[in-house]
């Protein structure tokens, strides 16, 4: 624990360092600002298959992200921020959790004019420090969105995305042969999107994507879940004994958002999102709900 | 005595230095969107029907580029001018335009560029920056010098106009129908202006500047 309380700090310092560094070099960086704030309720943080295991809870969320971008030539920018994350459950409080973490996006357009395609290449890495000390960890994100704009209403993009997280502890065994972290997991996501202004302060998005690689359930203690999964740990988060286990799953997430402009710098966003999962072994399928409002701006 | 020969001279003489505000007219034009609130930005343009316009002077306009946004948004200039477009943000911005009036392009800088852009053709031309694409101007090309374009009372007063018949018309970058649509025929005799008026009915905007968007933390 200890280890851990001091290798973020220290990660955030070479971090501040890299980038005050960058600027001093970047005569014409433009800086940013991004802050959003509100509520999302999942009805399945556990990713359960039996409905009486589905385990819903509300937590209020904090995102900022701060940095600047530097515009290498008349097409290419590249982008440098640091991100905060906060998340509060109102009742399975071991999975609130604050992270802490850097982005870089290298944004490239081909040709002149705000309908010429781009492409966007990022990574990011975000420590996240869980009020259960067992899903402490890191998360990583890769990937890369091609879009383009049509006309002054329609933006679509289609997105390949490679995501990981390592957690850092790894707990007892308790069955022999299934060991490590079973909250490590990665995935290949590819996604598209499209974005629509339904009027002038309006913007409606419309998202689809398809996951593959590993996900974490929990259950009640089931000796059918070792034929299925590669690591089992033992688990209270959600309040009574049970047995937190990885799968391999196919995942699509389907979502629509509305964001409502307040001023030029200030939104008010809805989102849902319908997430269904199919194991790969015979498990069958789980499935959530996710509702968020949040109110966000930008400097 | 004097000659009806140098009497005529004289008199010649006379018109020829008076103040030419004294033979100047004046039109007086209101623009109102379909809301019946004034409309700012909206470009007035007084053509005149014998087609006699004063000679063309070099004259250097300036279109800012001010926290991202060009400044004016509407900058109406006679063709044959010269923009500016002088960078005050401390970033770099690359101004471009598709027009057909005026294709350019001022690739990424900062400051004011070394050599202004000619607008030689009447016409609207529409200005973007390659970097920020939210950012959007225009400039109005006018085959006369006299044109004005509305403040926020919804008002332009042109003045100094030669005495004449006119065909007067509004432009504005977001109204519907076209131009030519809204010509109007004035008489301009003295210094009592001709009133003109305009209602227009106005397309969406769909610009939000630098809007947060949803699922996307992290700077852009």
């Amino acid at each position: 624990m200890q280890t851990r309380m001091t290798t973020a700090p220290r990660w955030l310092t070479c971090w501040l360092c890299c980038v005050l560094a960058l600027y001093s070099a970047a005569a014409h960086s433009e800086w940013g600002f991004d802050a959003s704030g509100g509520f999302t309720y999942d009805d399945n943080l556990s990713n359960a298959f039996e409905a009486d295991e589905r385990k819903g809870d509300t937590a209020a969320v904090i995102d900022v992200a701060g940095g600047y971008r530097e515009q290498l030539g008349t097409s290419t920018g590249l982008g440098l921020s640091l991100l905060g994350t906060s998340q509060s459950y109102l009742h399975y409080t071991g999975l609130s959790n604050i992270g802490l973490g850097a982005r870089a996006l290298l944004r490239t357009k081909f040709g002149l004019g705000a309908e010429a395609p781009w492409l966007a290449v990022s990574a990011q890495a975000v420590y996240h420090n869980y009020h259960d000390d067992n899903l402490d960890g890191w998360s990583y994100e890769a990937g890369a969105t091609l879009g383009r704009r049509f006309g002054d209403r329609l933006t679509v993009s289609g997105s390949v995305r490679y995501d990981a997280y390592v957690a850092n502890s790894t707990p007892p065994v308790i069955v022999p042969g299934l060991s490590g972290s079973p909250y490590d997991v990665y995935g290949w996501n590819l996604g598209v999107q499209a974005r629509f202004f339904a009027t002038e302060s309006d913007l409606v998005s419309l998202s689809y994507t398809w996951r593959t690689g590993t996900v974490t359930s929990v259950t009640e203690p089931d000796l059918e879940i070792l034929e299925y999964s590669d690591r089992v740990s033992r688990t209270d988060i959600f309040g009574s004994p049970e047995i937190a286990y990885r799968i391999n799953a196919n995942t699509q997430t389907i979502g629509i958002a509305w964001s409502h402009t307040l001023g030029q710098r200030t939104a008010l966003n809805v989102a849902y999102a319908y997430r269904r999962s199919q194991a790969a072994s015979d498990l069958g399928v789980y499935y959530a709900n996710v509702i968020s409002v949040t109110f966000s701006y930008s400097y | 005595m004097i000659a009806p020969a140098a009497a005529a001279r004289v008199a010649m003489l006379v018109c020829l230095t008076l103040p030419a505000a004294a033979l100047a007219a004046k039109l007086s034009a209101n623009v109102r969107g379909g809301d019946g609130k004034p409309l700012p930005n909206a470009v007035v343009v007084a053509m005149p029907e014998d087609g006699r316009l004063p000679p063309l002077t070099k004259t250097v306009e300036v279109v800012d580029q001010i926290d991202k946004e060009f400044v004016p948004y509407v900058k109406p200039v006679r063709a044959g001018s010269y923009v500016q477009f002088p960078n005050k943000d401390n970033i770099r911005h690359h101004v471009y335009s598709f027009s057909p009036p005026k294709r350019f392009e001022l690739p990424l800088y900062s400051g004011t560029p070394a050599e202004p852009v000619l607008f030689d053709k009447p016409g609207i031309v529409k200005l973007g920056c390659n970097i920020h694409d939210w950012m959007l101007g225009y400039v109005y090309v006018a085959e006369t010098p006299y044109f004005g374009k509305s403040a926020g009372d919804g008002r332009v007063e042109l003045d100094q106009l030669p005495p004449g018949r006119y065909q007067v018309r509004v432009w504005h970058p977001l109204m519907q129908g076209s131009e030519t649509a809204t010509v109007q025929r004035v008489e301009l005799r003295d210094e009592t202006p001709a009133r003109v008026q305009w209602t227009l009915k106005l397309n969406p905007e769909y610009r939000p500047r630098r809007m947060p968007l949803p699922g996307e933390p992290g700077y852009r």
